[in-house]
């Protein structure tokens, strides 16, 4: 994996730094004995995006400065009794170095989120050459950077490199929706199932209750029965592959939804009845259920694409991308 | 002191669709007939479409194909039908209700509008019979292609091929309509029919079989083998009256508006069958109110025979059957729809002549036509990508590069 050493170093460097500023802040009595430490949080006050903070975590945990418990994320020493709290209230000690450092390293992680929404809300409209120096020049960044942004694009499948070594996004067509709809019907009722001891029903039944407001949309539906359900299974490879295969689904249904495509009031329905069937530990109808809701939203997917042949590529073009005729 | 007139306020029903329906003289005969205004927004197929999916405050009808209908119900842009509020729905031909005019006739590949018509629990769209549907079928036709009978010969009944599209002896002359969802499907019969490509499924493409499409129009391309791709009815007529192809894509409107010109010009009967097309109207989502009520009401009104006949006229059938007959004369009826030899001319929309007496409606009755249908006017699964490549191709042929 030569390719991906660039990536690394900086992923380290990341992980490190963040086990550093909790270890610290253990020591001194700022995070308290019985904390709960979840990922997310976590990563919004280091800045950071949440793998690092999952490493992290599992260090501090191989070095038994946290444990698991009978609920989502860790707590600080072996605490029986969870404290619950932000951990933004804290008040966290960061040195200046370290604070330095998680701002200014990682450059790649700060630029990547968009550069991978952008691309992967493109391919809808075609196949796409990536020009590398005009991507840093969009940036504002090295061509380090740049490689290792791209590195990042390959790994989660985005991107791939033609014959003559050039770099090729999409393009995203019906039979790649319909296979990636086949395989996520496959995976996600399994993965649900092997997640079921790990779920924390109490965050669920939450869910559960807040899907009942009408505020909510879909997208934030499916984001949460990954999150706080299907990626609860204690198998990190098959969360992953799962992640990527959503990944290009999840911009087009961004990019349709930016193009004005109204709420889907029947899959809203269908995620509310999933809670509702996940919080009662009825996981194996629940399965079945989200295999079949799968089914239906790789109909509508499909249908929904077609529209994209009326909308004009030229409106959502990038500096960076050419078009392959 | 002079008491001003009561301002009535005039009530506009808006209806957005293509040239094919929206004619001035039905817009008339309508305000007349239901006592409010129209407003008709006329746009061609893939404006019509994208413009319904994506502005559905434009318009309280949307009346276009059933081929171009799944794309704007799955944007959420349109209502159900209710058919307890269609009159004539008892009478509605069973080519969309059934799929077929009878058991027996070809269903043909692609969107036939019985697989898009009835609402299925969950608001998909399929052709399980409810209560409730999608758009009410309304005109309708089995389109082929022209050609000179003086390049491909007389007699050849039971011989033309959508294969002469693709025919050496029509190099340079060959013509095809512009329109993604229905063009590509001309190109593909003559493909197919030629032997150059076999579709697993003509009406649902491949990735790999449509560029195997655009790679064999492309070669022909290179070798000059297209005159233009065309957009209207109007411009294939002039093609063919100017004595520019050979062989082309052909809607029926457009032999009327040949009226004679250009007498050695048939319009095929394929062997491989027709592509065929059906339109109809659907109703906007939260239309509602007296709106919707006068949206029942031109509905309705499309039904009840006098619209058929101006249809009929440009050689377009209609999904009702019986108020057409009433509305035509017996010899446009026996022309139009019974395939029999016209008594005398007859007139067109405008009352130009577009039948001359003595001539037979190619293809013969309505049911003998609408039993062979091979294929219908599609927006397949890979729509986006297959009508990416084919306007590519359509460009390529317009600006006549190497």
């Amino acid at each position: 994996m030569n390719k991906t050493v660039g990536t690394k170093v900086t992923m380290q460097k990341r992980y490190a730094l963040i086990s550093d500023v909790l270890r610290n802040n253990m020591r001194t009595g700022r995070l308290p004995q019985g904390f709960v430490l979840l990922e997310g949080p976590i990563a919004d006050v280091m800045q950071s995006s949440r793998a690092p903070v999952q490493m992290a975590l599992r260090i501090l945990e191989e070095e038994k400065l946290i444990s698991r418990f009978d609920g989502r994320g860790f707590v600080v020493g072996k605490s029986q009794y969870p404290v619950r709290g932000e951990i933004r209230d804290l008040d966290l000690q960061i040195s200046g170095e370290i604070d330095e450092a998680l701002q200014s390293r990682g450059t790649w992680e700060l630029v990547y989120d968009q550069v991978e929404e952008d691309i992967a809300s493109s391919l809808i409209f075609g196949e796409f050459r990536i020009i590398e120096t005009e991507l840093g020049d969009h940036l504002g960044v090295s061509r380090t950077v740049v490689r290792d942004v791209l590195s990042r694009l390959s790994e989660r499948g985005l991107i791939r490199k033609n014959q003559s070594s050039h770099w090729i996004a999409g393009p995203l067509t019906a039979q790649s929706v319909r296979e990636r709809f086949a395989i996520r019907s496959i995976l996600e009722p399994a993965a649900l199932k092997l997640a079921a001891p790990h779920i924390d029903y109490a965050e669920v039944a939450h869910l559960s209750r807040k899907a009942e407001k009408p505020d909510d949309v879909e997208e934030d539906f499916e984001k949460a029965l990954l999150e706080s359900c299907i990626a609860k299974a204690q198998n990190a490879e098959l969360i992953s592959v799962i992640r990527n295969i959503q990944l290009p689904l999840n911009a087009a249904s961004r990019a349709l939804t930016r193009l004005g495509l109204p709420r889907d009031r029947f899959a809203e329905d269908e995620y509310r009845t999933l809670f509702g069937l996940i919080e009662r530990r009825l996981i194996d109808p629940a399965a079945d259920y989200l295999e079949n809701h799968l089914k239906l939203l790789a109909q509508k997917s499909l249908a929904r694409l077609k529209i994209v042949a009326v909308i004009s590529e030229a409106e959502h073009s990038l500096p960076y991308l050419t078009k392959i005729q | 002191m002079v008491k001003s007139p009561a301002i009535i306020k005039r009530r506009t029903l808006r209806v957005l669709g293509t040239a094919v329906t929206l004619l001035d003289q039905i817009k008339e005969r309508a305000e007349r007939d239901l006592g409010f205004d129209l407003e008709f927004e006329v746009l061609d197929f893939v404006s019509c479409q994208g413009k319904a999916a994506l502005s559905p405050q434009a318009y309280d009808i949307y009346d276009q194909c059933f081929h171009n209908l799944d794309i704007v119900w799955f944007w959420g842009a349109l209502q159900p039908i209710d058919t307890q509020r269609i009159t004539l729905w008892d009478q509605v031909s069973d080519l969309t209700k059934k799929g077929g005019i009878s058991r027996y006739a070809w269903r043909g590949h692609g969107d036939a509008p019985v697989k898009k018509l009835y609402v299925q629990p969950g608001d998909s769209l399929g052709s399980e019979q409810g209560r409730f549907i999608s758009m009410l079928p309304t005109v309708h036709n089995l389109d082929s292609f022209g050609y000179d009978a003086r390049v491909f010969g007389y007699e050849q009944r039971f011989n033309e091929s959508w294969a002469w599209l693709l025919d050496a002896r029509a190099k340079g002359r060959v013509a095809i309509v512009d329109e993604p969802a229905i063009g590509i499907f001309d190109a593909a019969l003559a493909a197919e029919s030629s032997g150059e490509i076999a579709f697993a499924d003509i009406g649902n493409m491949t990735v790999a079989e449509i560029d195997a499409l655009i790679k064999l129009l492309d070669d022909r391309r290179q070798k000059g083998f297209f005159r233009t791709m065309w957009r209207t009815a109007a411009d294939a007529s002039a093609l063919a009256r100017n004595n520019q192809v050979d062989v082309q894509s052909m809607w029926s409107p457009a032999y009327g508006e040949l009226s004679g010109g250009a007498p050695h010009f048939l319009e095929a009967v394929p062997i491989e069958g027709y592509r065929a097309w059906h339109g109809g109207m659907s109703l906007r989502h939260g239309l509602s109110g007296d709106t919707l009520d006068m949206a029942y009401d031109y509905m309705n009104w499309w039904l009840s025979g006098w619209t058929g006949a101006v249809m009929a006229r440009q050689g377009y059938y209609m999904s009702v059957l019986e108020p057409v007959k009433q509305a035509l004369l017996p010899e446009e009826w026996a022309y139009w729809y019974g395939g029999e030899e016209a008594l005398s001319d007859l007139s067109g929309t405008a009352g130009q002549t577009v039948v001359q007496m003595g001539k037979r409606r190619p293809g013969g009755a309505y049911s003998d036509r609408a039993n062979r249908i091979a294929v219908w006017n599609t927006v397949m699964d890979e729509h986006n990508y297959a009508a990416r490549a084919w306007m590519r191709f359509v460009e390529r042929v317009r600006a006549g590069q190497p």
